[in-house]
C-alpha cells in the first residue's frame, strides 16, 4: 500500500512537467557569430556608458544653474547696497539741511515752558 | 635552428625589452610619481578662491536709533591699454559723459600715452560702469575697489578713524575694533572648469563661508554730535581759537554722546591732510593741564573725607606758602574769612591749597595728604590712567605719585588746582561724572550695541559702576556746591527751572617746560539736568600765541550746547525746590 501510494506521487510530478514542456522548439534562421557578439557587447557598454555620462554631466549642469543663481544674488545684493549707500545719503543731517523744507524753516520767536 | 626562427626571437626579444620599458616608464609615472602628478593636476583644476568677508558698518543713534555713519560701497577705476585702443576719441568721449567729474584731466592725451595702463575715471559708480562697458569700448578695463563711504561727511571723523589702503583699520574704532569689523576671509577651494566655475566634484573641495564683519552702534548721538561740531566751529572762528575739543557724556552710564575737535577732518579723505596729527582725537589723546576745572575734584575730594563743607571758611590773604613757593590767586580781592564756596565761587587758589592741608595735618600738604589726593585723583578719579574707551591712540596722561621725587608738596599743592597734573579729557569729564551721578564711576564707552545679521539693534548690556568714587552725600553736596559756582555769576545764561552746574579753568601753557603768560587753554566743565544730571560737557580751546579765559570764552560754548541740549533732550523744567 505503502509503495503504491509513492508511484503515484512520482507519475503526477512528471504529468505536471510534461503539461508544461513546450511542444514545438523555436530555431532562427540568424546565427550571430563571435565578432557580432563582441560588437554587441561593445554597444551595450557604449550605451550604459552614455547613460552614466548624461547623468553625471546632469550635476554639472546644475552647478552652472548654482553659479548663475549666485552672480544674480550678487548683483542684486550689490544693487541693495549702493540703495543703501544712496539712502544714507539722502538721509544724512547735510541733505536734510540743504532740503526745501529746512530752508522754509524758522525759527520760534517766543516759547515758554509749563512748569 | 634556422634563419626564419632566429629573426621571431629576435623580435619577441626586442618587443619583450620594449614592452618592459614601457611597464617600467608607466610603473614610475603611476606608482612613484603617483603624488607629485597628482598634486600637478590638482594644481591645475582645482582652484582656490578667497571669499572676502564684508568689513562691518558702524552706526551712530538719532533718538535712539541707529544710523548709519561708515557703510561700504562698490566703485570702480576706469582705465586703458593705449595701445589696445583703437577708437580713443570715442572713448575720451563717452568717459567724459558718462563719469563726469570723476574722470580724470587731460582724458584725450592719457589715452594716447605710450604707457600700457592709464586710469581715465576714479571712483565710478556700478550704474557709471555698466553704462560705459555697454559701449564695448576696445582697450578699457574695469577694476572693481570697495571703499569706506561716510554718508555724514566728516561728521566725527576722528572718533570713527579710517581704513588704510591695505584694509587695516587706524585711530579712532576703525583702529581700536579693526578685527571685529573686518571679519573672516572664507574660502572656497574646488575644482573649476575652463571658466574658473566651481564643479561639486572631487574630494577635496572646501566651502568655508566668508564671516563678515560685525556692524557696530555707537553711543554717539549723530545730532549732538552735528551740533557740537558746529558749535565748535563757530565759536572758534569767533574768539579766534584754532584749537578746540568737546565732550559730552551721559552721566549716568558714561556713554559718550558727542566727541567734536577741531581741526578735523573727513575720513574719505583722509589722505590729503595737511598733518598726521589730525588723525588724532584730542579728547583722548591729548593730555593736558586742565586748570581749575579741578577745583570741583578737589572740593568732593574735602567734603568726602569731611574736611570741609560748603561753609566752612578759611582766612584768604590772596597767597599762600608751600614750602619755598608763593601761590597766589588769579582772582585777587576776596581777603578775609570766606567759606569753601566762596573759594570755589571765585576760583580761588588758596582755598584749594588748604583743602589739601586739611587733608593732612591741617597746615600742611604733608605725605599723608599727598597720599589721600593721589588716591582720589587717580585711584578713584582714575585720572592719568586709560579709561579703556573702544579708540584707537588713547593716551594715559600722567598723575605723579607722592612717592615719586618730582610727587611734593609743591607739586601736590598746584594739582589742587589743576595743575602740575596731564590727564585727557576723557578721564576728567569720567571723573566728573561721578562727582555729580551720586559719587558712581563709570568707565566711558562708545559702544551702544551691535545690529545683528537680521537687521535689528541689539543693545549691549547697560553699563554698570565700577566702583565708588565719593559718598552719595559728599555727591550732593559737591554737584551742589558746583550749581552754585555757576550760579553765582552767570544764571541768567542758562535756561530756568534746570539744575545746571559748571567750573571754568584757564591754565597756562607749558612751552619747553616754562609756563608762558601770553598763552593759555580755557576750559568750561560742567553739567545739566532735570531731576538728575543728564549731561556732562566739557570744552577746550587754545590757539598759539592767544589768551583764553574760561569764563570769558569758553563759557559761552558750554551755555549754548547746554541750553541746546535741554531742548534735545525734551528735559521738563523742575525748578529750584526739587533740586
Amino acid at each position: 500500500m505503502r509503495h503504491q501510494y509513492r508511484h503515484n506521487t512520482i507519475n503526477n510530478h512528471q504529468k505536471n512537467w510534461g503539461r508544461n514542456r513546450n511542444t514545438v522548439a523555436f530555431a532562427s534562421t540568424v546565427k550571430l557569430g563571435p565578432i557580432m557578439h563582441t560588437v554587441l557587447v561593445a554597444l551595450m557598454i557604449t550605451v550604459l556608458g552614455l547613460i552614466y555620462l548624461t547623468q553625471a554631466t546632469k550635476a554639472y549642469g546644475y552647478d552652472y544653474e548654482a553659479r548663475d543663481i549666485d552672480t544674480k544674488i550678487q548683483e542684486i545684493s550689490a544693487k541693495k547696497t549702493d540703495l543703501e549707500v544712496e539712502n544714507a545719503r539722502l538721509t544724512a543731517l547735510k541733505s536734510i539741511e540743504n532740503s526745501d523744507v529746512a530752508k522754509a524753516m524758522v525759527s520760534p520767536k517766543d516759547v515758554q515752558s509749563i512748569r | 635552428m634556422n634563419t626564419s626562427h632566429k629573426r621571431i626571437l629576435t623580435l619577441k626579444i626586442v618587443l619583450f625589452f620594449v614592452m618592459a620599458i614601457f611597464v617600467v616608464r608607466l610603473f614610475y609615472i603611476q606608482i612613484i610619481q603617483h603624488d607629485n602628478y597628482v598634486a600637478q593636476a590638482s594644481q591645475e583644476q582645482v582652484k582656490k578662491l578667497v571669499v572676502p568677508a564684508k568689513r562691518g558698518e558702524i552706526y551712530a543713534l538719532s533718538d535712539g536709533q541707529p544710523v548709519k555713519l561708515v557703510m561700504n560701497e562698490t566703485v570702480f577705476t576706469v582705465f586703458a591699454d593705449p595701445s589696445e585702443v583703437t577708437e580713443p576719441d570715442a572713448v575720451a568721449k563717452a568717459v567724459k559723459e558718462i563719469a563726469g567729474g570723476s574722470a580724470v584731466e587731460n582724458l584725450s592725451e592719457k589715452i594716447r600715452e605710450t604707457n600700457r595702463y592709464q586710469v581715465l575715471a576714479k571712483s565710478v559708480s556700478r550704474q557709471q560702469a555698466q553704462l560705459l562697458k555697454k559701449k564695448n569700448l576696445k582697450g578699457v578695463g574695469f577694476q572693481e575697489i570697495v571703499q569706506r563711504v561716510y554718508p555724514e561727511g566728516k561728521l566725527a571723523g576722528q572718533s570713527l578713524g579710517f581704513v588704510n589702503n591695505e584694509g587695516r583699520g587706524q585711530y579712532g574704532v576703525e583702529g581700536y575694533m579693526d578685527k571685529q569689523l573686518a571679519g573672516k576671509d572664507g574660502i572656497l577651494q574646488s575644482v573649476t572648469d575652463v571658466r574658473n566655475v566651481p564643479l561639486t566634484i572631487g574630494e577635496n573641495n572646501v566651502r568655508q563661508p566668508a564671516v563678515d564683519g560685525t556692524n557696530i552702534v555707537l553711543t554717539i548721538d549723530r545730532n549732538i554730535q552735528s551740533y557740537t561740531e558746529r558749535a565748535l566751529s563757530r565759536w572758534a572762528r569767533k574768539i579766534g581759537a584754532t584749537n578746540g575739543s568737546i565732550i559730552v557724556m551721559d552721566p549716568q552710564n558714561g556713554q559718550v554722546l558727542s566727541m567734536a575737535n577741531i581741526p578735523n577732518y573727513n575720513p574719505a579723505d583722509y589722505s590729503n591732510v595737511p598733518n598726521a596729527s589730525v588723525y588724532n582725537n584730542a579728547v583722548v589723546s591729548a593730555p593736558y593741564e586742565p586748570g581749575s576745572v579741578i577745583k570741583t575734584f578737589t572740593v568732593a575730594t574735602g567734603i568726602d573725607r569731611g574736611v570741609i563743607n560748603a561753609n566752612s571758611t578759611y582766612v584768604n590773604t590772596d597767597s599762600i606758602q608751600v614750602a619755598d613757593r608763593t601761590i597766589h590767586n588769579a582772582s585777587r580781592g576776596q581777603t578775609g574769612t570766606i567759606t569753601m564756596q566762596h573759594a570755589l565761587n571765585w576760583s580761588l587758589n588758596t582755598g584749594m591749597v588748604t583743602i589739601g592741608e586739611r587733608l593732612g595735618n591741617g597746615s600742611e600738604i604733608n605725605l599723608n595728604a599727598r597720599k589721600t589726593i593721589y588716591d582720589y585723583l587717580h585711584n578713584k578719579f582714575r585720572l592719568g590712567e586709560k579709561t579703556g574707551i573702544e579708540l584707537a591712540g588713547e593716551e594715559q596722561g600722567k598723575i605723579i605719585s607722592p612717592d615719586n621725587v618730582q610727587g611734593n608738596a609743591v607739586r601736590y599743592s598746584n594739582m589742587t588746582f589743576g595743575q602740575g597734573m596731564n590727564p585727557t579729557m576723557v578721564q576728567v569729564a569720567a571723573g566728573f561724572s561721578s562727582i555729580v551721578n551720586g559719587g558712581e564711576y563709570y568707565k566711558p564707552t562708545v559702544i551702544a550695541g551691535e545690529i545683528d545679521k537680521d537687521g535689528d539693534f541689539k543693545p549691549k548690556e547697560p553699563p554698570k559702576p565700577t566702583h565708588r568714587t565719593i559718598s552719595k552725600s559728599a555727591s550732593k553736596q559737591a554737584k551742589q556746591m558746583i550749581h552754585n559756582a555757576r550760579a553765582a555769576f552767570y544764571s541768567r545764561v542758562d535756561k530756568p527751572g534746570y539744575d545746571i552746574g559748571g567750573k571754568t579753568g584757564t591754565s597756562e601753557t607749558l612751552i619747553n617746560g616754562r609756563y608762558t603768560d601770553n598763552q593759555t587753554v580755557g576750559t568750561y566743565l560742567g553739567y545739566g539736568g532735570d531731576s538728575i544730571p543728564r549731561y556732562v560737557i566739557m570744552v577746550q580751546v587754545s590757539a598759539s600765541g592767544r589768551y583764553f579765559g574760561g569764563n570769558t570764552e569758553v563759557l559761552p560754548i558750554f551755555t549754548d550746547i547746554s541750553n541746546w541740549m535741554i531742548d534735545y533732550k525734551k528735559l521738563q523744567p523742575k525748578g529750584e525746590s526739587e533740586r
